[in-house]
């Protein structure tokens, strides 16, 4: 029965985009009482599929949207691939720590060639975020966005190119460093 | 951490309104010049410009610093706009990333408290009553700390303000714009309040400013000092709310429900050139219709009543109110019930730029009765089929599948022109995405050297 549950929140939670309420689930199933549902739930929770914040409200982990998996989750001793599943992420967590400052853009020079990021690139980019000397950052100079490597060295801050073409850039004023690259997208 | 500002010219012979700090701390965010900033937050190249979000419109819907100082206002034609200011830069609105970027503003809101309203696509209010401890600090460094983190994860600017309700936290988040932030506790209130007008008070409108205008109530001191039992006894409600908030109580809450239904769904669209082709005006009609319907069903609901206006290039509105039978989100059904009221006020010859539907008076599905002559099996056998339609919609995008009414609608381009220029999202499309479906994450544009 669990399973017929589970496939209802699911559908809910695609539909709705939010968890669906011990009465809707109640009304859902042909199960007789809130209690039970409680007693499901908690189930769920301990299989990993859900999870309750301190105030006892569900919401779906990562396990929840690995949705051709979903079959897996039944009563019954675990499968060694349910054990497995517990300690994987999607691609959206692996490649994105931090949603709401995360963009994304399109590479369009060669400047950073050597570094293996190449034109039609793309690149996930995270804002707000304090750069550090030899990471990859997105600069702000003249009025376009340019990728390149930020150097911190004996007091100076410069842009330094993955390309022997390319001079380094010492910024008249402030330097303004718009986010820090922290992936690079290519897709064939 | 910014500084908040106090206005100092005010008297201190004034008596406060109220006493205390911060009884209950409510915080009102906006942002600065919002979907204009989304642009420039963008692409660079645009920084420091006037620019202009609205051009599907034909009106100015946005404006950035720079345009307002150009002399361009909230709604003017774009005619008008390149008569000012002919350097300025005019796009389309890409709501698409204006609401995921909306979307994020809310969710960095709620790293710091759960409760945040969604008060529009720009503003919200947020309750940091006793968070104090949780984060270490005073009210007034978890707002500077909130704004910082906006302002420096979304790229622009946010303008905020601190007070013991929502009507005050208004007046401060206004006080200075942009990029400010404005504390104003309860034994303050007073010091706000002598320069300001009335008619600025969030939910005073024309006609009440009027009416107090008229007693001698001009500024909001004047409004927050005037006799309980006159106020009571005079105006409405809501107003006696805000005289109690601008005295310092708190009684308005936050609804931090999310929306769940609706009370009722418009749809309107306009369309470039006008037309007097009557199969043109019948579809544009049809499609706003579906639209409709469709966001109805989305929310289990089914509207009784359904209004719709036909709009002339004169901008004469005809509109006509249909009951109907029977609650139903069915859009040919909708079409059919309103079709003769169509015929009725469609004029030959009239050029038409707009129709607008309006589903009203809607009732949950659940709450549909059963009838004797077998509609109800007929109504679930259409709710199975327009279940398909809508899956189909959100699988493979909103215009795949549309009733025939609407073809000649579907068939044209909305706007001829530059008002049907696309929005620059749209132009640069990912591999893998198509004009239907892109990531859900907003894009840097232009060339990165």
């Amino acid at each position: 029965m669990t399973k017929n549950l589970t496939t209802f929140i699911s559908d809910f939670y695609e539909k709705q985009h939010k968890m669906p309420s011990y009465r809707e689930m109640l009304k859902a199933s042909n199960y007789k009482s809130l209690r039970t549902i409680k007693v499901k739930t908690d189930k769920l929770v301990e299989e990993g599929f859900l999870q309750r914040n301190t105030k006892g409200q569900l919401s779906p982990t990562a396990l929840f949207h690995a949705i051709p998996l979903l079959g897996s989750v039944e009563a019954g001793f675990p499968s060694p691939a349910e054990e497995e599943l517990i300690d994987t992420m999607t691609l959206d967590e692996y490649l994105i720590q931090k949603k709401e400052s995360t963009y994304i853009l399109r590479i369009s020079g060669e400047s950073m060639k050597d570094a293996g990021i190449l034109p039609g690139d793309m690149a996930l980019v995270e804002r707000g975020r304090q750069a550090k000397s030899g990471q990859i950052v997105i600069a702000e100079v003249d009025g376009k966005y340019t990728i390149k490597y930020l150097i911190k060295e004996n007091g100076k801050v410069y842009l330094k190119a993955g390309n022997k073409k390319y001079k380094d850039i010492y910024p008249e004023e402030e330097l303004k460093i718009s986010a820090v690259v922290t992936s690079i997208i290519r897709k064939y | 951490m910014p500084s908040s500002a106090t206005p100092q010219s005010l008297a201190s012979s004034v008596p406060p309104l109220s006493i205390g700090k911060y009884p209950r701390a409510i915080l009102h965010i906006d942002g600065d010049a919002f979907f204009a900033s989304c642009e420039q937050s963008r692409d660079p190249s645009l920084m420091g410009k006037p620019v202009i979000t609205g051009k599907e419109r034909g009106i100015a819907a946005s404006l950035s610093y720079e345009a307002k100082v150009m002399g361009i206002t909230r709604g003017m034609s774009l005619r008008e706009i390149k008569k000012v200011c002919p350097q300025a830069i005019i796009m389309p609105s890409d709501y698409e990333t204006y609401s995921i970027l909306s979307k994020r503003f809310y969710e960095i809101v709620r790293r710091y408290t759960p409760d945040v309203e969604e008060y529009g696509i720009d503003e919200c209010f947020a309750d940091i009553t006793g968070l104090r401890r949780v984060h270490r600090c005073s009210y007034e460094t978890i707002a500077g700390k909130i704004k910082h983190d906006l302002d420096s994860e979304l790229g622009f600017t946010f303008s905020a303000g601190l007070a013991p309700n929502k009507v005050v936290a208004k007046i401060g988040s206004k006080w200075k714009k942009p990029s400010g932030l404005t504390s104003i506790q309860a034994r303050n209130i007073h010091l706000f309040l002598g320069q300001l007008d009335v008619s600025d008070i969030w939910g005073i409108g024309q006609q009440t400013s009027a009416f107090l205008y008229k007693h001698k109530i001009r500024t909001a001191l004047d409004f927050a000092h005037t006799d309980e039992q006159w106020v009571r006894k005079w105006t409405a409600k809501p107003y006696y709310e805000i005289w109690q908030e601008l005295n310092g109580r708190c009684l308005l809450e936050l609804n931090i429900e999310e929306k769940t239904s609706y009370q009722s769904i418009s749809k309107v669209k306009t369309f470039t050139p006008p037309s007097t082709d009557k199969d043109f005006v019948y579809a544009q009609l049809a499609r706003n219709i579906e639209a409709a319907c469709m966001k109805a069903r989305r929310y289990d609901q089914e509207p009784q009543e359904v209004s719709f206006f036909l709009k002339s290039q004169t901008f004469h509105s005809r509109g006509v109110r249909v009951k109907l039978s029977r609650a139903t989100a069915f859009p040919h059904e909708v079409i059919r019930a309103i079709t003769p009221a169509f015929e009725e006020i469609y004029e030959h010859g009239v050029q038409y730029r707009a129709t607008g539907v309006h589903l009203s008076k809607l009732t949950t599905i659940e709450e549909r009765q059963m009838d004797l002559f077998g509609v109800h099996v007929h109504a679930e056998k259409m709710q199975s089929l327009y279940g398909a339609m809508d899956k189909m919609r959100t699988k493979y995008g909103k215009n795949t599948l549309y009733l025939g009414s609407s073809h000649e609608a579907h068939k044209a381009q909305q706007h001829d022109g530059e008002r049907g220029h696309e929005t620059r999202r749209k132009q640069n499309l990912l591999p893998g995405e198509t004009k239907r479906r892109r990531l859900a994450v907003p894009m840097f544009l232009g060339d990165v050297v």
